[in-house]
């Protein structure tokens, strides 16, 4: 059961994450701002549920594993476990630098909670799955979940996982697909059209969810129950949060500039009051 | 196999994943211990992303495939999932070189070398016959590295007394002469024993050295040979990148300046189909070649 209290810290971590968002992407001058306020409340809503890995529970066999496969939101993973003390704080104004932990792009090397390195797209899932498929073997318990953006589901990996999942019926995967719409160049629909994707994953055999993805009391609740080879579909606006970089495919690229990210913060932060 | 299942037996935590391959090899595998086989159909990227999750878990994971699927194919998965993560998966190949000669270009086995080497933390083993074969699966079993077992098929000509060797990754000296040293790796290893034989008649002795393993290739090792005028690598594979450009490679950075003669594959042709037979023969690494290159140099 998620109680209130999860969802209020759900909440809480995401504002915090968004925040160090941009200001690590406006620091270091790099892209893929609006990719991790995308996926900031997604990743927010499943670090702050009980069940979720701890900073001191991440030598524990059993400790549920989280993958972000969309390696270019790493800037929403790092701000997201550094709040939870994974690592110092001030580890995110070295993001991108010279000789940093944390790079541009998912590294697990060295930086604590993370379980995978990411970056080249569809490398997740199948990883996850052999994770799922292992602890299954040895009958260890604890779930996998494995987040992906929509345009990962262009990667035959994810349409390969998704058959090799169902035939191994797995309970113990679950995974939450960050749809915003939007992919590198254009929409996803102009793109390589995805719709119907919730009859795609259920012609696979997967139970599929359809989920406010920016709603964290409703990404926690989805994840509470154990089906067989579940998906979450997190309807998402790319950007979320600020009213500029919403929906935008320019800021897929774009890092923000000081102006910008005044605006920004007074956005997010206006979000708090 | 055997060594593999026997190894099994007594470890749970190794497992095998077919790509859907190995009909009449992997099952009496798939029998006897059915937890710890998977058959991932022919999905070869995400079968090797998935092989890596499972070794994070804890299991040894021997992948299994024929030709370039379990390395070209999955290039990606092996240098980011794999080596990267330094996951504990061993990739098997069946099929080195023109083992599948007649099946055409796609099941020519002749870059893997190159590729597998360029990438990090991952351990490139070429057994030439199945004594090696076994010697090195059982240390594969017992070790966690990230590697690449490069397999001819079966039924190729015993090279080692049976149980007469042992494996850490030293070279073996097979054939015992003085006048030029053969390198080699893989069943195309009979073809240098032949053109060895045929020279001797000619009166130039060679010495013949197996490396089942490209760490093997040791300065100790490499300095033994400096005895030698010539040295000669011989293989089944393209001449960028493989054994003997690795062997060239270490020369150059230890500072020996033997000479060394590259026997590769010729790669002018790719559509051309055939036996092993006559595949090597015509590119250029049968032991015919050999003798020639050899006798050419020499005499």
């Amino acid at each position: 059961m998620i109680s209130d209290t999860d969802v209020a810290r759900g909440v809480l971590l995401a504002q915090r994450a968004r925040k160090s968002i941009l200001e690590m992407t406006h620091r270091a001058q790099v892209s893929h701002v609006a990719s991790a306020l995308s996926v900031v409340d997604i990743l927010a809503a499943i670090y702050a549920r009980p069940s979720a890995p701890k900073n001191h529970t991440l030598n524990d066999l059993d400790r549920e594993i989280v993958i972000l496969s969309k390696g270019h939101s790493a800037a929403a993973l790092y701000a997201v476990l550094s709040e939870l003390d994974f690592f110092p704080r001030d580890w995110l104004a070295e993001y991108c630098n010279d000789s940093a932990r944390l790079g541009g792009h998912v590294t697990s090397k060295d930086v604590p909670g993370v379980e995978l390195s990411t970056g080249s797209l569809g490398h997740g899932l199948p990883y996850g799955l052999g994770v799922a498929l292992s602890r299954k073997i040895s009958n260890v318990m604890s779930p996998v979940v494995v987040v992906i953006s929509d345009g990962e589901c262009n990667e035959g990996t994810t349409w390969e996982s998704a058959l090799i999942a169902n035939r191994f019926k797995l309970d113990n995967l679950i995974v939450v697909i960050d749809r915003n719409r939007i992919q590198s160049l254009d929409l996803t629909e102009n793109t390589i059209p995805l719709e119907p994707l919730g009859e795609k994953w259920k012609s696979f055999g997967w139970q599929v969810s359809e989920i406010d993805g920016h709603s964290i009391a409703e990404i926690q609740l989805a994840l509470e129950t154990r089906n067989t080879c579940k998906v979450l579909i997190a309807n998402t606006i790319k950007g979320k949060g600020v009213s500029f970089m919403e929906n935008s495919v320019k800021w897929h690229y774009k890092p923000p500039t000081d102006q910008e990210l005044e605006l920004a913060l007074l956005e997010v932060l206006g979000i708090e009051d | 196999m055997q060594s593999l299942l026997a190894a099994a037996k007594s470890d749970p935590n190794i497992i095998l994943i077919t790509g859907d391959l190995g009909y009449g090899v992997i099952d009496q595998f798939a029998e006897e211990l059915p937890k710890q086989f998977i058959n991932s159909g022919i999905s070869e990227q995400a079968m090797m992303g998935m092989a890596a999750g499972m070794a994070s878990q804890g299991k040894r994971v021997f992948v299994y495939s024929i030709g370039n699927f379990p390395t070209l194919r999955c290039l990606e998965q092996i240098r980011n999932d794999v080596c990267a993560m330094n996951n504990s998966v061993v990739i098997v190949s069946v099929g080195a070189g023109y083992s599948y000669g007649s099946q055409g270009y796609t099941h020519h086995a002749i870059e893997d070398i190159a590729v597998m080497r360029s990438l990090p933390n991952l351990e490139i083993l070429l057994p030439s016959d199945s004594e090696e074969v076994r010697v090195i699966t059982e240390y594969l079993c017992s070790s966690r590295n990230p590697a690449y077992l490069r397999l001819g098929k079966d039924g190729e000509p015993l090279i080692h007394s049976p149980n007469s060797i042992k494996f850490d990754r030293s070279p073996y000296k097979v054939v015992d002469g003085d006048d030029c040293a053969i390198l080699t790796a893989g069943s195309i290893a009979n073809e240098a024993i032949s053109a060895a034989r045929n020279l001797t008649t000619k009166g130039i002795y060679t010495s013949i050295f197996l490396v089942p393993s490209i760490e093997g290739l040791t300065k100790a090792f490499l300095s033994e040979l400096s005895s030698f005028s010539l040295l000669v690598s011989l293989e089944e594979h393209s001449p960028v990148g493989g054994l003997g450009s690795a062997i060239l490679e270490r020369l150059n950075s230890f500072g020996f300046s033997t000479r060394l003669e590259l026997i590769a594959a010729d790669q002018s042709d790719l559509s051309v189909v055939g036996s092993q037979a006559y595949l090597r023969d015509l590119k250029g690494i049968s032991s015919k070649h050999v003798e020639a290159r050899i006798e050419a140099i020499l005499s």
